[in-house]
């Protein structure tokens, strides 16, 4: 298991963001996880450009996308990824507060990885975010980082 | 359309029900005026064109008729006419023969001359031509034929004497007959002839006359009416005519009012999508800062938290989770009113058994006596039925938590062709007839938070649906004794 891959965060809200790095801070995996503030950082970090210029090579573990965010919103995100083939096998979980029929099925159409509604109640929050990063962050292995020279 | 006539027929009983100051005799002949107008302001269109369409044929077949028996008459006329000429022409041929006759047989009995015979015998072959031939003519006139009896014993009898005459003179020579020969044999015989030919013949001329005057006149009566006729169908076909064109100008300007409305609602429906959307995205956010915040805020200061403040943190939990609920519940709802419709045949029965095994975790503990008619196949969206289902077992199941034995029936009542009427019976908490209006409103809710748990919105969902089934719903409830829900569908599909 490669141990560095870091979980990529694209959470706009400083509040959720926080609640969400508490969450993972108890599982002792918040120290993986690179904080983006909206879809155009989150694209700027895959393709290593911008204040991510100088980061180290590599994919991330997991994306947790929010729906709603500036710039580029997470569908949007979404749509770049899935459409690049170097970075179409990185995991990619809507996390939102969204339960609209039409954000879930044009998630999936475009080919999200999993769906979660980020639930109101903290305990359950807590307890969907500490799951989500251990099963993507721990026990999933991420694809082999040369299955992008299948190209 | 259907609202056009309504307006119509409002206005004229509008007006008689206005006070009228006036006596009672000239109330009672406006009304009587006024009745056959209320009466057609009560038609529809389409029984309106029919009505004018209806006259005008009715007056195509009166002017048809009237056209028909005048022509007939003056076809008749004609053929009489023609009978007339030749009644009038065989007189005069019988008064000529007959003048010939006499005077033939006088030349004959003064020369002798055989030619003279010959011509007088050429008279008497021809007379029962004549004969028969006026009778043939005069069939159908009892006048004539009491004349021409009385012309035909004459001209026998100028016929037989002067043939006498003619048998004398043979026998005797010109003295037997000298007499006869200067007078004529059948002179006075032949002067009742000719008075008798001269009545008939005045008598025929003044029927042909008779007739002439006729036909004109009826000849004029006919082209009057059927200018009336015409005129009148004219009439008639402009007022069906603007009929139409003002149903149809009418209709255009519903159409387009229909279709204005149509996109007013389609836009304010998106804006309402949007809002929607947005209080699903934006609204549980802070919601959810509220409670993870007061959590890690619990956590923060664990060891120094008394009771109350514990209890505090709590409510702020609770709240935020309540609103949580809140929002969730308002917007299913207001997806209930937006969402595309299935209409599939609907097996309720299994649908009842597929709920209550979701539900035997909340039954856990409970001791409940299930009634279940068998249900039939209905028409509708699956998923929408489900959830009427769901949550009038729900509520049966909540509100009859207190009883130490429950007892709910879902069951069938007065299937029609037409519609069909389920129920969910229970012996819960029941409730006061009087709230039975505000039961299905949205958050509206008979019971203290804290005795029943729940948003109010289920029964606003159950109404909303059903009524886009094309449906109704209703309550019965006798408060401690327990309530009954009704929901009616229609069996026939409908469109919402």
């Amino acid at each position: 298991m490669t141990a560095v891959k870091p979980i990529l965060l694209a959470e706009d809200n400083p509040r959720d963001a926080e609640l969400a790095l508490a969450a993972m801070e108890a599982e002792h995996i918040s120290d993986k996880v690179v904080l983006c503030h909206d879809g155009a950082e989150v694209l700027d970090y895959l393709y290593c450009r911008g204040q991510f210029k100088s980061r180290l090579k590599g994919n991330p573990a997991v994306v947790f996308l929010d729906l709603k965010m500036p710039k580029v919103n997470g569908l949007e995100v979404l749509r770049t990824i899935k459409t690049d083939v170097n970075l179409r096998p990185i995991p990619v979980v809507m996390l939102t507060s969204s339960r609209e029929e039409r954000d879930l099925a044009e998630s999936y159409a475009l080919g999200a990885n999993a769906y979660v509604v980020k639930p109101v109640e903290f305990h359950k929050f807590l307890s969907a975010v500490k799951e989500l990063g251990t099963f993507w962050g721990v026990i999933n292995e991420p694809p082999p980082e040369n299955c992008r020279s299948t190209h | 359309m259907e609202s056009a006539s309504n307006h119509h027929s409002q206005a004229p009983s509008l007006a008689t029900e206005e006070p009228v100051p006036s006596s009672s005799v000239h109330a009672s002949s406006s009304s009587l005026y006024r009745a056959p107008i209320a009466w057609f302001y009560r038609l529809t269109i389409e029984q309106r064109v029919l009505a004018g369409f209806s006259l005008v044929f009715v007056g195509i077949l009166i002017v048809s008729v009237v056209s028909y028996s005048h022509m007939k008459i003056l076809l008749a006329n004609r053929g009489l006419d023609g009978r007339s000429q030749e009644l009038i022409q065989l007189l005069n041929n019988i008064d000529v023969a007959m003048s010939e006759a006499e005077d033939t047989h006088r030349r004959y009995l003064v020369t002798g001359e055989a030619s003279y015979l010959e011509a007088y015998k050429q008279v008497v072959k021809q007379k029962p031509t004549f004969n028969e031939s006026l009778n043939d003519l005069i069939r159908e006139s009892p006048e004539h034929q009491q004349r021409a009896g009385l012309l035909d014993r004459m001209m026998d009898r100028q016929l037989n004497a002067e043939s006498k005459a003619i048998a004398k003179f043979q026998e005797g020579g010109f003295r037997a007959v000298k007499k006869m020969a200067f007078e004529g044999a059948g002179k006075r015989e032949l002067g009742v002839i000719h008075k008798i030919i001269g009545e008939m013949d005045l008598h025929e001329r003044q029927a042909v006359s008779r007739r002439v005057v006729e036909s004109s006149a009826g000849t004029k009566t006919t082209i009057v009416l059927l200018g009336i006729g015409a005129l009148l169908q004219l009439v008639l076909l402009a007022w069906v005519y603007y009929l139409i064109r003002h149903d149809i100008t009418e209709r255009r300007r519903v159409a387009g009012e229909l279709q204005r409305r149509g996109e007013l609602l389609e836009s304010a429906n998106k804006e309402l999508e949007a809002f929607s959307y947005s209080v699903s995205h934006d609204l549980r956010a802070p919601l959810r800062h509220i409670d993870g915040y007061a959590a890690l805020l619990r956590k923060a200061v664990e060891q120094s938290l008394n009771d109350k403040a514990a209890r505090y943190l709590q409510t702020i939990s609770d709240s935020a989770k309540q609103m949580g609920q809140l929002i969730d519940d308002l917007l299913v709802f207001s997806r209930m009113g937006r969402q595309e419709m299935l209409h599939t045949t609907v097996n309720l029965d299994q649908l009842i058994k597929n709920i209550l095994s979701d539900l035997r975790l909340d039954l856990q503990g409970r001791e409940i006596s299930w009634t279940i008619a068998a249900l039939p196949e209905v028409q509708g969206d699956p998923a929408m039925l489900r959830q009427v289902f769901m949550n009038l077992i729900a509520n049966a199941v909540k509100f009859t938590s207190t009883r130490p034995i429950a007892t709910i029936e879902i069951g069938v009542e007065h299937p029609s062709s037409t519609e069909i009427v389920l129920f969910v019976r229970d012996n819960g908490v029941g409730f006061d007839m009087q709230y039975a209006p505000k039961l299905f409103g949205v958050f509206q809710r008979l019971h203290r938070v804290d005795e029943f748990e729940g948003t109010g919105i289920g029964l606003a969902n159950v109404r909303r649906i059903i009524h886009r089934h094309g449906g109704r719903t209703w309550a019965e409830g006798v408060p401690d004794k327990g309530a009954t829900f009704y929901v009616l569908l229609p069996t026939r599909r409908r469109d919402s």
